[in-house]
C-alpha cells in the first residue's frame, strides 16, 4: 500500500514535470559587438579621400570580415576620422558616440610598418590625454606594410609614452584590433 | 565515614529515586547513521547510574525500571564514533540512535582498519573538526590536501576539485546525497556548496558511481550533514575566524533541537575577505563574500517512518583578478610578461568590481524512508535545485552593472529507493531515479549566449549489492540511463533564428568490486568499473570567444558518448598498529575523451586574431598512484607523508594531456601535549606540500611555459578546554609561512599573476 502510493505520487510528479513544453530563447540585442571600424581620410589641399573600413556583420565566427585596404600618396597630410559602427541592431548603434562620451577611459592606438607613416592625435579626454577619434596621418615616401589600429578599453594613459601613442606600457583590455594593407605611391 | 558515604551514594540515591516513580520502560533500537542497517549487540550505558543494555540481534534493546526526569545514554560499539544521546522519562518509551561510522572519520581511520568494510571503493574523508578549522576555505580548497586530489582554480576564489585527474562533467558532486546541478562547462564554476553545513566530506576515488545520477566518470564528493542530535535541549556550535591575507572574516552558527513535535537543526555562515596578497603585491578585485543558510527539519511519523526536509540556499560575491581580464591575444602576451599584473593597486580594498561572479544555488530536499522491518526499507525522496549564475564583465558603458552571462537552471528530481540486508551478509540496494533539467538564458546581458537554452530529461535505474563471505567482501551491480536533450541555440548567421537540436542518450555504468582482508595486517582491494557519459551541451554546441582562454571555442554536434574502464588496486598494510601504509594504483582508459584541440586556423575578428579551439575525442588513458604511511612515534608524536603521482596521455595522438595535475609531496610532523594547565588537547602540526613541476606537456600546448616546482612550509596549532557544558577550541594557522612566490599550473591566475602569500588565520569554536 505504501509503496504504491509513493510509486504513484513519484509517477505524477514525474509526468508534470516532463510535459514541459518547447524551449524558446529570446534572441538578445547584442549591444556588446562592433561591427564595423571606418577610418576615413581627406586629404589636405585636395587628393583622393581613402576610407579604410573592417565589417563583420555577424560578429565573430560565421562569415570571414570584409576589409577595404588603401593606397596613399607620398608627402600628403590626411585628416582622419575613426568611426566605430554595431550594424547588428536597428538602427544603427555609433560605438564612437560612447567611446567619446567615456573618453577617458579609451584610447587608440595607430602601429604602422611603413617607412615615414605617422600617425598624431589631434584630440584630447578632459584630463588632456589623447583619445584618437581624429587624427592627422602623415606619409613621405613611397612603400607598403600595414597599419594597425588598436582600440584599447581602460588603459593606464599615465604609463610611460602611451601619450605619445606608444601602446607598450597601455595595459587595458583590446576591444578593437585591426590591421590594414597600406600603400603609399 | 568517607567509605559511607560513597556507600550511601551508590545505593541510597537509586533507592531514593526509585521511591519516586521508577516504572518507565525504555524501548530503542541502534541504526549505523550511513546505511540505517540496524546495528546488533551494541552497549548502551545509563550515564546517572550504573545500568544499562546491550542491542539484540535485530538492532532493539529495552531497559525498564527506569525513573522520571532526563537520563543520558551512552552508545558504544567498536568501529563507530561513541555518542550521548538525552532522554526525557516517561515522555521518550520508544527511541532510534544513529551510530557514526568511524571510516568516516580520517583522524580515527587507523582504528577503524578492524572494521569490516561497507564498500569495496576507496576513498577518504574529512572530519567535522577538520572541516571547523579550515572554515576559511571553500570546499575544493578543503579538500587539496587529501591523497589523489587537487584543484582546478580561477584565482583562490573559484576551485573545483580535481580528482585523479577528472573534474568539472567527469565527477559529481552529492551535497546531502543531492547530485549538485550548475554550470558545469567551464573551469571557472565552483560547486556552490557551503561545507560548514556539512559534518563530513568524503572523496571517493571509485570506478563507479552506481547509485547517482549525474555524469561521472568514477569519482564522487559526498558533501554530508549528520542527522540532527537526539538531545532534546538546545545544542550547537559556533565558529568564528580571522585570516590576516585578504582581511576575511567568518562566522558559523549552528543551533539543533530534537523537540517532541519536530526535531530541528539551521546552519548559518557568513563570510566577507577583500583584495588577497601574493607574496609582492595586492591582487586587486579578490575579494568575496558570501551568506548562506541551511535548515533540516525532521519527523518521525511512527516508528517504522521518518521524513527529513532539508532546505540550503548558497549565494555568493567572488571578484576576479582585474588585471586577468583581456581582450585578445596581444593582451594575454602583453599580460605574461608583465612582472606585476596590469591594474595593480598599492592598497587594500574590499570592493568588488568587474570582472566578478554572483551565484545563488537553493535546494530543497525532501526524504521520506519507511522501514518495513529491521533489513529493509524503502525511500523516496524528491530534490528541487535552483542555480542563479550571473559573471559581470569590464564593459563600454553603464553595462558592466549589466551581466555579461546570466543563466538560470532549475533541477527538479525523483527517486525511489528499495535497500535489504539479508541475514547470510548479501545487501541489496536498487531505485529508480528522474531529473528534469531547465537551463535558460536571460535575455537581460545584450551578449549572445554561449550556451544554448535547453531541456534534459534524464530516467536510471540502478542495482548494487554487497555480500559479506567469510574474510571477502565484493560489490557489484550496475546502472543505466536513459537522456533526452531538447536544445534551442541562437543561430550564429544572420538573421538569427532559433536551430533546434534534439538528442538521446544511453549511458551505463557497472562496478565489480572486491575486498580481501588477506592478514590481520593486510588488506587488499581491487575495484573494476566501467561507466559513460554523453557529451555535454557546452561540449556539443558552445560557439564563439571564451574570452577567459583568449580563444574561439567550438562544439561538434556530432560527439559520441564517453566510455571509460577504471581500475583501481588497494593495498593497505601496518606493522604493529603503529605504521600504516596505504597505497592506491589506478589506471583508467577513456574512449572519445571529449578535449579541446587546438586548430590550425586562426580567426580573425574585430578584436584581432583568435586561435580556434574544437572539441574533438581521442583515446585518452590516465594512470597514477597514491600512496600515503603514517608512523606514530609515540602516543603524542606521529608522522605523515603522502605521495601522488598522476600521469595522462592523449594516446590517439601521441600528447599529453592537458590540466591534469603534478605530481606533489605532503608531510607533516604532529605532537599532541595531553593537558597544559586548565586547557587540554594542544596540538601542533607542521606541515610541508612540494608540488612538481608538470613536465608531462610539450610546450606548444600553452601559453607560457609550464611554472616551476613549489614548496609551501605551512604550521597550525590548537587547544581545547571545557567550561562547564560549553567545549571551547582555539586555532590557528599559517599557510605559506616562508612567504613563497609561486605560481600553480592549474591555477588560469598563473597566467597573470604570483598566487598567494603567507596567510595567517586564528579562530575560535564552542561546541554547547
Amino acid at each position: 500500500m505504501q509503496k504504491n502510493t509513493i510509486l504513484f505520487i513519484g509517477l505524477l510528479i514525474f509526468t508534470i514535470l516532463f510535459s514541459a513544453c518547447e524551449k524558446t530563447p529570446v534572441v538578445p540585442n547584442d549591444e556588446e559587438v562592433i561591427t564595423t571600424l571606418q577610418y576615413s581620410l581627406s586629404p589636405v589641399g585636395g587628393g583622393t579621400p581613402v576610407l579604410l573600413s573592417f565589417q563583420d556583420l555577424d560578429g565573430d565566427g560565421g562569415n570571414a570580415p570584409v576589409i577595404t585596404n588603401g593606397t596613399l600618396e607620398i608627402n600628403k597630410t590626411y585628416t582622419g576620422t575613426i568611426v566605430l559602427l554595431n550594424e547588428t541592431v536597428n538602427p544603427v548603434d555609433s560605438i564612437s558616440t560612447e567611446v567619446a562620451e567615456e573618453d577617458a577611459d579609451h584610447q587608440l592606438f595607430f602601429e604602422s610598418t611603413v617607412s615615414g607613416l605617422s600617425v598624431q592625435y589631434t584630440d584630447m579626454d578632459g584630463d588632456g590625454n589623447p583619445l584618437g577619434l581624429s587624427s592627422t596621418l602623415t606619409t613621405t615616401t613611397a612603400g607598403a606594410g600595414t597599419l594597425k589600429i588598436t582600440l584599447r578599453h581602460e588603459p593606464n594613459k599615465s604609463a610611460t609614452g602611451v601619450n605619445t601613442g606608444d601602446i607598450s606600457n597601455a595595459g587595458g583590455e583590446t576591444d578593437i584590433e585591426v590591421s590594414f594593407d597600406i600603400d603609399v605611391q | 565515614m568517607v567509605i559511607l558515604s560513597l556507600f550511601l551514594s551508590f545505593y541510597l540515591i537509586p533507592v531514593l529515586t526509585s521511591a519516586q516513580n521508577c516504572t518507565s520502560t525504555l524501548v530503542g533500537s541502534i541504526k549505523d547513521a550511513n546505511t540505517g542497517i540496524s546495528m546488533r549487540y551494541t552497549n548502551i550505558l545509563i550515564k546517572e547510574f550504573q545500568k544499562g543494555a546491550t542491542s539484540d540481534s535485530s538492532g532493539c534493546f529495552q531497559i525498564n525500571d527506569l525513573c522520571e526526569g532526563e537520563i543520558t545514554l551512552i552508545v558504544y560499539q567498536l568501529g563507530y564514533l561513541t555518542d550521548t544521546f538525552s532522554v526525557f522519562i516517561p515522555q521518550d518509551t520508544l527511541v532510534d540512535f544513529y551510530l557514526k561510522d568511524l571510516t568516516y572519520n580520517m583522524n580515527e581511520v587507523l582504528v577503524s582498519k578492524d572494521k569490516a568494510p561497507t564498500s569495496a571503493q576507496p576513498s577518504a574523508s574529512l572530519s567535522e573538526e577538520e572541516i571547523l578549522q579550515n572554515a576559511d576555505k571553500n570546499l575544493s580548497n578543503l579538500l587539496e590536501n587529501i591523497v589523489g586530489v587537487s584543484t582546478l582554480k580561477n584565482g583562490n576564489g573559484i576551485s573545483k576539485p580535481v580528482v585523479h585527474g577528472l573534474s568539472g562533467n567527469r565527477l559529481i558532486v552529492l551535497n546531502n546525497g543531492v547530485v549538485q546541478s550548475g554550470q558545469q562547462w567551464g573551469n571557472d564554476h565552483s560547486p556552490e556548496i557551503d561545507p560548514l553545513v556539512a559534518n563530513q566530506i568524503s572523496v571517493i576515488k571509485g570506478a563507479a558511481a552506481l547509485e547517482y545520477q549525474g555524469s561521472s566518470l568514477g569519482g564522487f564528493i559526498l558533501v554530508e550533514p549528520n542527522n540532527i542530535n537526539k538531545s532534546r535541549k538546545l545544542n550547537g556550535r559556533t565558529n568564528y575566524y580571522f585570516e590576516s591575507n585578504g582581511f576575511g572574516h567568518g562566522l558559523n552558527l549552528q543551533l539543533e533541537m530534537n523537540h517532541p513535535l519536530l526535531a530541528w537543526k539551521i546552519t548559518g555562515t557568513l563570510k566577507k575577505s577583500g583584495d588577497r596578497h601574493s607574496p609582492s603585491y595586492f591582487l586587486r578585485n579578490t575579494g568575496n563574500q558570501e551568506a548562506n543558510i541551511a535548515i533540516q527539519l525532521e519527523k518521525s511519523f511512527s516508528d517504522k517512518w521518518f521524513t527529513k526536509l532539508y532546505f540550503s540556499s548558497f549565494n555568493t560575491e567572488i571578484g576576479i583578478l582585474r588585471g586577468s581580464h583581456i581582450g585578445n591575444l596581444t593582451d594575454l602576451r602583453s599580460a605574461l610578461v608583465q612582472e606585476v599584473p596590469f591594474f595593480t593597486k598599492p592598497y587594500f580594498s574590499y570592493a568588488i568590481e568587474a570582472p566578478f561572479q554572483r551565484v545563488g544555488h537553493h535546494l530543497l530536499k525532501l526524504n521520506s524512508r519507511y522501514y518495513i522491518n529491521s533489513n529493509q526499507y524503502i525511500d523516496f525522496t524528491y530534490a528541487g535545485q535552483l542555480n542563479n549564475r550571473k559573471e559581470f564583465d569590464v564593459r563600454r558603458g553603464n553595462a558592466s552593472e549589466k551581466p555579461a552571462l546570466a543563466l538560470r537552471q532549475w533541477t527538479n528530481a525523483i527517486e525511489g529507493k528499495y535497500f535489504n540486508a539479508f541475514d547470510n551478509g548479501l545487501t541489496i540496494k536498487t531505485g529508480i531515479q528522474g531529473r528534469f533539467i531547465d537551463n535558460t538564458n536571460s535575455p537581460e546581458t545584450g551578449v549572445l549566449p554561449l550556451i544554448p537554452d535547453y531541456f534534459a530529461y534524464e530516467v536510471g535505474a540502478f542495482v548494487h549489492l554487497t555480500k559479506r563471505y567469510k574474510k571477502i567482501f565484493l560489490d557489484f551491480g550496475g546502472r543505466y540511463d536513459f537522456m533526452h536533450q531538447a536544445v534551442a541555440a541562437i543561430s550564429t548567421y544572420l538573421p538569427r533564428e532559433i536551430v533546434r537540436y534534439n538528442n538521446n542518450f544511453h549511458n551505463f555504468s557497472a562496478l565489480i568490486g572486491l575486498n580481501y582482508q588477506a592478514l590481520k595486517t593486510l588488506k587488499i582491494a581491487l575495484n573494476v568499473g566501467y561507466a559513460t557519459r554523453n557529451p555535454s551541451i557546452n561540449e556539443l554546441y558552445s560557439n564563439g570567444l571564451h574570452q577567459g582562454v583568449s580563444g574561439i571555442e567550438e562544439g561538434d554536434v556530432g560527439l559520441k558518448i564517453e566510455q571509460a574502464l577504471k581500475t583501481t588496486l588497494g593495498i593497505d598494510w601496518n606493522f604493529k598498529k603503529t605504521f600504516f601504509i596505504e597505497a592506491l594504483f589506478y589506471h583508467q582508459w577513456i574512449n572519445n575523451y571529449i578535449y579541446l584541440n587546438p586548430q590550425e586556423e586562426i580567426r580573425l575578428t574585430i578584436r584581432g586574431a583568435f586561435p580556434v579551439y574544437k572539441y574533438q575525442q581521442s583515446l585518452a588513458q590516465i594512470y597514477g598512484l597514491d600512496l600515503s604511511a603514517t608512523y606514530n612515534i609515540t602516543k603524542k608524536l606521529s608522522i605523515k607523508a603522502q605521495y601522488a603521482y598522476l600521469r595522462g596521455d592523449d594516446l590517439g595522438n601521441q600528447i599529453p594531456l592537458v590540466y591534469m595535475p603534478a605530481n606533489n609531496l605532503f608531510a607533516k610532523v604532529s605532537y599532541v601535549f595531553p593537558k597544559v594547565g586548565s586547557f587540554s588537547n594542544l596540538a601542533l602540526e607542521l606541515h610541508n606540500k612540494y608540488v612538481f613541476r608538470q613536465n608531462n606537456l610539450l610546450s606548444s600546448q600553452d601559453f607560457t611555459p609550464v611554472p616551476n616546482a613549489y614548496n609551501l612550509l605551512g604550521l597550525s596549532c590548537s587547544i581545547e578546554r571545557n567550561i562547564k557544558n560549553v567545549h571551547l577550541k582555539i586555532y590557528a594557522r599559517i599557510d605559506n609561512l616562508l612567504n613563497t612566490k609561486y605560481r600553480d599550473y592549474l591555477n588560469r591566475q598563473r597566467y597573470f599573476a604570483d598566487a598567494l602569500g603567507i596567510n595567517g588565520t586564528i579562530g575560535l569554536s564552542l561546541t554547547f
